[in-house]
């Protein structure tokens, strides 16, 4: 389910210590000793952080038995990276028509005004759109 | 106004905010969220228009609608009204059905008065730590780990 997928990615991310984590395995595949190292944490307590990131896709780890190797999957990293270029995109764009509409919005309101104003409008469908003025 | 548009680690990706001015006054520029007709002129990006079924411009009213791709594909939106305060500020959920776009965000669009112009500013807020506590417990995480979480959370919560 695409849904969740992303969403437990959103929320594996919003954590400090999974981004360092992640930013770590990002230099290339460690044992979870290592990647505790740097962490005042225990053993466990990282391996329930690794969890998290494996379950949201962003990590796999080995299945050699007692020296499991974390390494980073880039697929779950770059559906969110896609997601966000995409969510930015909506509003980049959506803003530029807005734009548009909005000085198409206001060049008829002008010439409304102006034929309102005018002794006569020239245009016959901005005519018919006249309103009394109160 | 810090804006991310790809993904840096350093950075928590739970909320993007962005600016954009507009040459129109804000009462204009407010008037063009309040009602579908006018959304259907602009909402979305290039190549893409909307179809509406339901539109309620009230707290707690949903805007129903599908989205035609450029590509032909059909993307269903559901859109909760949460704070709606004319002509200043409009919250709302996006998502939250089972046949709609994945991926739920709340989002805050406030409107400026820059005498004239109109500053908005756009903020969307994703998975919180309430969302994260969800996923937690959908995937059945043992009892120790949703603890963990919660001390975490706490933790984070003094360091910022």
């Amino acid at each position: 389910m695409v849904k969740l997928a992303l969403d437990s990615t959103f929320a594996a991310l919003s954590d400090p210590t999974r981004r360092a984590i992640l930013a770590r395995l990002a230099l290339g595949e460690t044992s979870v000793t290592e990647l505790a190292k740097p962490f005042a944490m225990s053993l466990p307590a990282v391996s329930k952080h690794l969890k998290v990131l494996e379950r949201a896709g962003l990590i796999a780890r080995g299945r050699e038995a007692q020296w499991r190797p974390c390494r980073i999957e880039p697929r779950a990293l770059k559906d969110i990276d896609d997601w966000l270029a995409h969510y930015r995109r909506f509003f980049d764009e959506s803003f530029d028509r807005l734009d548009a509409y909005l000085q198409k919005l206001q060049a008829k309101e002008h010439t409304k005004e102006r034929n309102n104003r005018g002794p006569k409008g020239k245009d016959r469908k901005d005519a018919r759109n006249k309103q009394p003025r109160s | 106004m810090p804006a991310i548009s790809s993904l840096d680690l350093d950075r928590d990706p739970r909320s993007i905010v962005g600016t954009r001015e507009f040459d129109a006054p804000r009462a204009l520029v407010f008037s063009a969220w309040t009602d579908a007709k006018h959304l259907a002129q602009w909402w979305g990006p290039n190549g893409f228009t909307t179809t509406t079924y339901t539109f309620d411009f009230r707290p707690g009213g949903i805007w129903r609608f599908v989205m035609h791709g450029p590509d032909g594909r059909d993307y269903q939106n559901l859109i909760t009204f949460e704070q709606i305060v004319p002509p200043e500020r409009i919250v709302y959920r996006h998502g939250g059905a089972d046949d709609v776009e994945p991926v739920q965000f709340r989002q805050t669009v406030i409107f400026e008065d820059l005498g004239g112009r109109t500053r908005i500013i756009w903020r969307g807020d994703f998975p919180s730590a309430a969302e994260r506590d969800r996923v937690i417990k959908e995937y059945g995480a043992d009892k120790g780990l949703v603890q963990t979480m919660a001390r975490l959370a706490d933790y984070v919560a003094t360091q910022a």
